[in-house]
């Protein structure tokens, strides 16, 4: 009960927000208004892909082999397992938080899920191929890698944290 | 069936906060203009600008995708190589997904992840500076 108040009270504050905004200036606050539709729109369908997934799973995969995988038992490995679906997962992310939580919810390490937040943001294979564009082989292939090694030991340590 | 059901649930578990959050980000990109930021972040360097690229962008909503352009003009405008990959790895911290990230993950996952994004973006910038900028200074000497 108290999770469907705190999404109401985020609410309440972006409404609040939004008359402030038209307030100040009606114009950019209707082209804020535009904006926010497109963004709807473009997360929607992504967000539903993602719970069909979620139902999916939860039909088909137990919770003993999540855990198998993700879980703590398997440590280290299994953020590095976590970092690989991240890196290839074609969420957008706010599609990232309920999936992981979801994970969580059946048996995945928090930092299994750590590596998979950070890398299912930061790691776009699909994005790859502008961001080679943009700002060079050496650049991309760099990055990502960092990104991956970096997220790795974070995860790691988010896990000691917060078990 | 098990599968509708969850998308049921879930879907009207998180409806208002996308709500929310949609909002907050279109907010975002209608007052704060790429060129404000462009121009505030200025070339990243010297320590003020590094910290404001490891820590400004976690503010920022959006995908990969409408982030690169942004990107792309910060190094039009001479931004470091780290400078860049901070950018990236704060925004990947994504604080106005707070509220999705708390309801699903807990406040303690939640801040804990956001704190270590800025150190992560520190690193990073670091690393990819010496990895990436080496040859570049090779040349600037030669200059």
């Amino acid at each position: 009960m108290n999770d469907m108040r705190a999404g109401q009270i985020y609410l309440i504050v972006a409404l609040g927000l939004m008359a402030i905004s038209y307030m100040k200036e009606k114009q950019r606050t209707r082209e804020a208004l535009k904006a926010t539709f497109k963004i709807l729109y473009t997360i929607m369908p992504v967000l539903i892909f993602v719970f069909v997934l979620m139902g999916l799973i939860q039909a088909y995969v137990s919770r003993e082999t999540i855990a198998s995988i993700l879980g703590q038992k398997n440590g280290a490995l299994g953020i590095i397992y976590a970092e690989l679906i991240g890196s290839i997962a074609l969420f957008l992310p706010p599609a990232v938080f309920p999936f992981g939580g979801y994970l969580h919810n059946n048996g995945a390490s928090y930092g299994s899920i750590a590596g998979f937040v950070f890398t299912a943001i930061l790691i776009g294979v699909t994005t790859l191929p502008l961001e080679f564009k943009l700002f060079g082989k050496r650049f991309t292939i760099a990055r990502n890698i960092f990104t991956f090694v970096l997220a790795f030991f974070i995860a790691l340590l988010m896990e000691e944290i917060l078990r | 069936m098990i599968v509708a059901k969850t998308v049921y649930s879930t879907f009207f578990e998180v409806l208002d906060i996308i709500v929310a959050v949609s909002i907050f980000i279109g907010l975002f990109q209608v007052w704060v203009k790429p060129q404000t930021i462009v121009k505030l972040l200025g070339k990243g360097s010297g320590i003020k600008g590094f910290i404001l690229v490891c820590t400004f962008p976690i503010l920022m909503g959006g995908s990969l995708f409408t982030v690169f352009p942004l990107l792309k003009a910060l190094k039009e405008k001479g931004a470091r190589t780290g400078a860049i990959a901070s950018f990236i790895t704060a925004w990947g911290g994504k604080a106005p997904l707070l509220p999705l990230e708390t309801q699903f993950l807990g406040w303690p996952f939640a801040l804990l992840r956001l704190s270590l994004v800025v150190l992560f973006a520190f690193v990073m910038g670091i690393l990819m500076d010496w990895v990436v900028e080496k040859p570049v200074e090779a040349n600037v000497n030669k200059r």
